[in-house]
């Protein structure tokens, strides 16, 4: 009898269990491998799409800051771009359909018991896969351009998570929101496209904090995508790409409180969703 | 806890706030800072909402291998209590205990996508109800021959003709393999022959393997079939838990006041007679004219009319219909041999008697019209729609057209039918 004894009750909290995870790992996957097979079914070109969108912003990006930021020579500006575009093309991906994964799956939970959790984190596996896609722009970029390799390359890795970890906590913070206010399908956009440019994506964080007075430039770093893709342009570049230690470190401590927020606030809501969908 | 308890329900409610006014504007962003805004400033127009409590106070306990049938009606917290139990939402008091796994199916094919093919929504929709792969790996091939789907295992479902895309679906569910399975009538969709088999499958289930079941349904006919215990709820509480059969009864004598009789108010201006007759009663009986709500598939059932003629002279006959639940007409009788039928009436009383032979009506509940016609030219007195109603149960004695059988036996009606075989 006690065995795999469940209690209901109405405690409205519930917690990040990976133990429930790991028992759903099944459906993560499926769930993901759903929305990667049905994004590209009859679709002529398929993955090719993936590859198109990220070139496009490489390709005028590169330009601007290349035009712009004259202090780095034409073949530094793209990579760079390259690089950061990247990956804030997968905090967005990830942002973006982390915070309307709940209300896109409402079918799912509304019939069926899961871990709901399993959705936005199933949203995280397909935007990987774009991700690890789109990198072929980035091996090639840097195989024309013979830009040499550090060891620091073994950081990459790293910030890649760092940037997951952003989209994530704060598209699980929107995606809970969303359930009840469909507003914010209309605001994550404005968010990202803002974010942009207010993150080093064209220019560098150094190229921002030279033109901004000094008193802005904490609030500068609050950004968690600072942290993210600095780190990750050092990853791949070496060199003095993160400007201040400090801001460095406190753009990381700002990602990891979006993250807490984020589960938290997701969590306290998870169980009443159904009645507010 | 008891060792053969396995569900434990304890006061359970759940309350819904129903916004009145203004629903749509405060589900937006915009609505709530306006509503902010307004409180800010003391504007305080009271947000009307409205408790709404689907469920209210809830106590039951389940036994190890019981199936419960639960009834009742429309909005009576049926759907509520299925969710609560499944885990889709939350009480709002509380509590409930099970142990083992469960199975819920409020839906057939949840979450399948058109646009994959069978085999990759049999993985999906597999774990989705909770499966892992290697258990669908192993049931892949019983699932496969379950829906007859071979030839289009990697044909995308949307090109697959519904009656395929039901088949699926249920043949997943029905590989599940949960020691408490929580099933909603709506599950039996498609034909009534794919109805047979999914409850055919859930019987099987049910009393060969047996495993705890709660059916949610409309269908007395069926619950009373397939389940050993019952629950009624009304209005959100229980109002009758047991036996099935004593269940049954109860919803019965709820059900939109329909029962095996009722009389009728001569002095009422909506009498259902109208202008020229007045009806008294109708009362479904046994052969010793004893009423009863439940009859006995083998035995007669009669049907007794009695009404006031106020108008001299009138000629008329007397016609019953007759349908069950789900309002299928199953047959319709008029009075073709009385000598009252082709004569101008005297003023006064009659009544009139019907009968049904043993061995005609299928098992369930069924619906009596009743009506005074003429037939030259045809006018309709009278009509009464869902007078009384009544419910025939075969008692498996095995004397009626099922003979030994005990499983789903559709039809509406169930006659005893002659049958030789002889070899030559």
């Amino acid at each position: 009898m006690n065995r795999d004894k469940v209690i209901i009750d109405p405690d409205l909290n519930s917690f990040f269990s990976l133990k429930e995870i790991i028992k759903y790992k099944s459906l993560l996957g499926n769930l993901a491998k759903r929305d990667f097979l049905v994004r590209y079914k009859q679709a002529f070109a398929g993955i090719i799409w993936a590859l198109l969108k990220p070139l496009i912003n490489i390709l005028i990006f590169g330009y601007i800051a290349s035009k712009i930021n004259s202090s780095e020579s034409t073949t530094t500006n793209f990579l760079y771009v390259a690089s950061a575009m990247l990956l804030w093309q997968l905090f967005s991906n990830v942002f973006n359909d982390v915070s309307n994964s709940i209300i896109g799956n409402s079918n799912l939970f509304s019939k069926v018991y899961f871990p709901k959790i399993v959705i936005p984190l199933s949203s995280i596996l397909v935007c990987l896969v774009d991700f690890f896609i789109s990198l072929i722009i980035l091996v090639v970029l840097f195989i024309i351009a013979g830009q040499p390799i550090h060891w620091h390359i073994i950081l990459a890795p790293l910030f890649v998570i760092l940037t997951v970890i952003n989209g994530f906590g704060i598209g699980l913070y929107f995606a809970t929101i969303n359930v009840k206010f469909r507003d914010v399908k209309f605001i994550v956009p404005v968010i990202i496209q803002f974010g942009m440019y207010v993150s080093p994506v064209i220019f560098s964080t150094t190229f921002y904090l030279d033109k901004l007075p000094q008193w802005l430039h904490w609030l500068y770093c609050l950004n968690p995508m600072v942290g993210a893709i600095d780190g990750f342009k050092y990853a791949l570049f070496g060199g003095d790409v993160i400007y201040n230690m400090q801001y460095f470190i406190l753009s990381v401590v700002v990602s990891f409180l979006f993250l807490f927020i984020g589960i938290k606030y997701f969590f306290k809501f998870e169980r009443s969703f159904v009645d507010y969908i | 806890m008891e060792d053969n308890i396995i569900i434990k329900v304890e006061g359970l409610s759940k309350q819904y706030l129903l916004n009145k006014s203004k629903a749509t504007q405060s589900d937006t962003l915009y609505g709530n800072i306006i509503d902010s805004a307004r409180k800010l400033k003391n504007i305080t127009r009271k947000k009307e909402t409205t408790e709404f409590w689907a469920l209210k106070d809830v106590s039951f306990e389940i036994e190890r291998g019981d199936r419960v049938g639960i009834i009742g009606r429309n909005g009576a917290g049926k759907s509520t209590l299925l969710k609560i139990l499944s885990r889709i939402t939350p009480p709002t008091t509380g509590r409930i205990e099970y142990a083992g796994r469960m199975a819920s199916l409020l839906e057939v094919g949840t979450g399948f996508h058109g646009d994959l093919s069978g085999r990759e929504n049999i993985y999906l929709n597999g774990s989705i109800l909770g499966m892992n792969k290697e258990e669908i790996d192993r049931k892949f091939d019983e699932i496969v021959e379950f829906a007859e789907i071979e030839k289009f295992l990697d044909t995308p479902v949307k090109r697959y003709s519904s009656g395929m895309y039901v088949r699926l679906a249920f043949a997943i569910a029905a590989h599940l393999e949960p020691e408490i399975l929580i099933v909603d009538e709506v599950l039996a969709v498609g034909d009534s022959t794919f109805q047979k088999k999914c409850l055919g499958k859930m019987e099987e289930v049910s009393q060969n393997e047996g495993k705890t079941i709660l059916f949610v349904s409309h269908s007395i006919e069926t619950v009373l079939r397939l389940c050993n215990k019952g629950i009624l709820l009304e209005n959100g509480k229980i109002k009758a838990v047991g036996s099935m059969q004593s269940v049954a009864k109860a919803y019965l004598d709820t059900n939109t006041g329909l029962h095996s009789k009722r009389f009728y108010d001569v002095n009422d201006k909506h009498n259902p007679g109208g202008e020229h007759i007045k009806l008294m009663s109708v009362i479904v009986h046994d052969d010793s004219f004893e009423n009863k709500e439940e009859f006995d598939v083998t035995k007669r059932i009669g049907i007794s009319m009695e009404y006031e003629v106020v108008t001299e002279g009138l000629i008329f006959t007397h016609t019953f219909n007759f349908n069950n639940e789900e309002g299928v007409n199953m047959f319709n009788t008029h009075d073709t041999v009385s000598d009252y039928r082709k004569e101008p009436r005297q003023k006064g009383i009659y009544k009139t008697t019907m009968w049904i032979e043993p061995n005609l009506l299928a098992e369930g509940v069924v619906l009596v019209n009743v009506a005074a016609i003429k037939i030259e030219p045809f006018t309709i007195l009278f009509h009464e729609l869902g007078a009384v109603s009544f419910t025939v149960i075969d008692y498996m004695r095995g004397d009626s057209a099922r003979g030994e059988y005990t499983l789903g036996f559709p039809g509406v009606v169930r006659p005893l039918c002659e049958w030789t075989t002889v070899k030559q």
